[in-house]
């Protein structure tokens, strides 16, 4: 077994299991922690398949940003047993509903793709997931989207400043 | 114009963003409101000739898009009226926004915004600048809707608007990834060679245009998906609510439009399922809930989500008479709107009583806002009869199968009517003594102007159709 393999396993089972903990957590700040476990897991993934650009947003923005939105939420919501919201039968019934939906759409897709079967993942190779590449890209293709982007920054940073500026 | 197509970012969308910059700093050195409105109209003018200028070819900024934007005489009209109508609106209103709090130049600047938004959404040619088009519109009216601090249901609206909007744009994107994942492409242009590449996962484009399609619907507020609109339309500044029910929402429009022009023949079946039901539900919404209200801002949110139910129509024929309808609906019912809400502005009190003998009191306002009101409710000679008349025709054009629905359409219309007239009868016969703020010359002259253009437009569409082809 080559290094690369053990380290995707490694990574492959770190995912699942923490992504399971997540659901099983009965305090929400553990999930939150879990999740963060998953990222980095799955950043990972990114790094194996040369894919730098991504393992780091994903690590930037998710584990780090959102993460810690999340952890404050949670943290405002304080919550304990006597606020845990009450949930009845029909919420559990179209929770598994839905959970089973999507897990039968999942099944089937992996089922039918029979073009992927028994090939494995490209790792070390490739150049698109570098950063140069893609600011290459971006600089060129997509050059009016991202320029244009910052208007909707500058618009947003405004109005942070309208709304939360004492009168 | 195709062989400029690849090239050229329009005037208009770098012109207003720049300019929103320069009404932001602009703010720094002018203190007095007087002065902030002033610099918004020269900057709207400057703007409107830029685009000018590029619409009759003098001149224009050549950027490489890379067939992001597209440049179309239908859009370049549409971006003609959107500017003059904000033009009018901010010399109509103008006094209004500065006073609505402190920061009068930045609501210029972020109306300013809003408008690069609107520019964008009809010329984009990608579904990223869709994305874009849409936040860089939607965004600075969450601002503007809750910037009357110390109201609390301002604020409430404007978190709501937030909520619900941030909300819709996840749906947006969800669409736009399900439809890269159809089609390969984010381009709204069928091109063969990536479609058959992708033939595998062609289910995936009727399901992202679904997407995409409510998520629209919700920014142009169409049932079931315009739940948000009479509380955030109510609760916001008013001059604000003129702002978004008009200029905002025909852009939706236009996106709307340029979309499905191109892809509806891809959702297939449920294409013609669909948009009846949306169009039914919204006039139903619109129409008979407005029946129901008090307060006549309120009212107007309602008959605004209504007049979505008739602009959706559209939809149906999207090519040439659908188009022409679309122009000439944004006109007589944004001219028609800007108006009634300049009135509204300057009442005491909101509600119908509110308007009690307005026509002795103030006989101008009066028999403005009486042509405005008759224009939303489509009576002949005013420019909203032959903007609804359009859009049921283009209906009725693609198919006269379409004719019961045509028929529920001309039956709300009839509803609204009653609610519309409530006005009417309340400022000429109900007694009371309608009180309303100062009123300058000025602002009356512009409302007569309106309402002349209002009724020139109900007795010569071709004036305006023919600007369209000029």
């Amino acid at each position: 077994m080559a290094i690369t393999e053990i380290i995707f396993w490694f990574l492959s089972a770190l995912a699942v299991i923490s992504a399971i903990m997540v659901v099983l957590s009965k305090s929400p700040v553990h999930s939150v922690l879990w999740l963060i476990a998953v990222f980095f897991a799955i950043s990972g993934h990114y790094v194996l398949l040369n894919a730098q650009f991504i393992a780091i947003v994903n690590i930037i923005v998710y584990a780090g940003a959102i993460m810690v939105l999340f952890l404050f939420v949670l943290m405002l919501m304080n919550l304990n047993k006597e606020t845990e919201p009450q949930k009845n039968l029909w919420m559990k019934l179209t929770g598994v509903v839905s959970g089973g939906c999507l897990l039968i759409i999942l099944i089937s897709l992996v089922r039918q793709a029979t073009e992927i079967k028994g090939k494995i993942a490209v790792t070390k190779t490739g150049d698109i997931g570098l950063i140069k590449v893609l600011g290459k890209e971006l600089f060129s293709s997509y050059v009016v989207p991202f320029e244009i982007s910052s208007v909707l920054f500058l618009s947003a940073m405004i109005g942070a400043v309208v709304i939360g500026k004492k009168d | 114009m195709p062989e400029r197509a690849e090239l050229g970012v329009m005037n208009a969308i770098i012109f207003s963003a720049l300019i929103g910059v320069v009404m932001m700093l602009g703010g720094i050195v002018i203190k007095s409101n007087a002065g902030i409105k002033l610099l918004a109209i020269i900057l709207l003018f400057i703007l409107l000739g830029s685009h000018l200028a590029e619409y009759y070819d003098l001149f224009n900024i050549h950027i490489q898009t890379h067939g992001m934007l597209a440049k179309s005489r239908f859009g370049m009209f549409f971006n003609t009226i959107i500017i003059s109508l904000t033009l009018l609106y901010v010399l109509l209103s103008g006094d209004e926004i500065v006073k609505v709090g402190t920061y009068g130049a930045e609501y210029f600047a972020l109306i300013f915004f809003s408008l690069c938004g609107a520019t964008i959404l009809s010329s984009y040619n990608n579904l990223l600048m869709l994305f874009l088009g849409v936040e860089i519109m939607t965004i600075p009216l969450f601002v503007l809707t809750s910037s009357e601090k110390k109201n609390l249901k301002s604020n409430e609206a404007g978190l709501k608007y937030f909520l619900m909007g941030s909300f819709s744009t996840g749906i947006l994107l969800m669409g736009i990834a399900l439809y890269y994942g159809g089609t390969g492409l984010f381009a709204i242009e069928a091109s063969k060679a990536a479609n058959e590449a992708q033939q595998a996962f062609r289910i995936l484009l009727p399901l992202g245009l679904l997407f995409i399609f409510i998520s629209l619907s919700f920014k142009v507020s169409a049932a079931p998906f315009h739940f948000w609109t009479p509380d955030v339309y109510d609760g916001a500044p008013s001059v604000f609510t003129s702002f978004m029910a008009t200029i905002v929402k025909t852009a939706g429009f236009i996106a709307f439009i340029k979309l499905f022009e191109l892809r509806s023949v891809d959702m297939g079946y449920s294409w013609k399922i669909l948009l009846p039901l949306i169009i039914i539900l919204t006039l139903l919404a619109g129409n008979i809930t407005a029946v129901f209200q008090q307060s006549v801002k309120r009212m107007l949110a309602y008959s605004s989500i209504a007049h979505a139910g008739f602009m959706l129509f559209a939809l149906y024929n999207p090519n040439d008479f659908g188009k022409q309808g679309i122009m000439l609906y944004t006109v007589a019912y944004s001219l028609a709107t800007i108006g009634t809400f300049a009135v509204l502005t300057k009442m005491k009190d909101y509600t119908y009583e509110g308007y009690n003998g307005l026509a002795k009191t103030k006989p101008v306002l009066a028999a403005t806002n009486t042509i405005f009101i008759l224009s939303l409710a489509g009576i002949p000679l005013t420019a909203g009869f032959f903007a609804k008349y359009y859009m049921l025709a283009s209906a009725l054009k693609e198919s006269t199968s379409n004719l019961w629905l045509v028929i529920v359409a001309v039956l709300f219309a009839a509803v609204s009517v009653y609610y519309y007239f409530r006005v009417i009868q309340a400022m000429y016969f109900k007694d009371g003594n309608a009180e309303t703020t100062e009123i300058k010359p000025f602002f009356k002259t512009l409302l007569i102007i309106i309402a002349a253009l209002i009724i020139v437009i109900g007795l010569m569409p071709s004036l305006l159709l023919d600007l369209f082809y000029a």
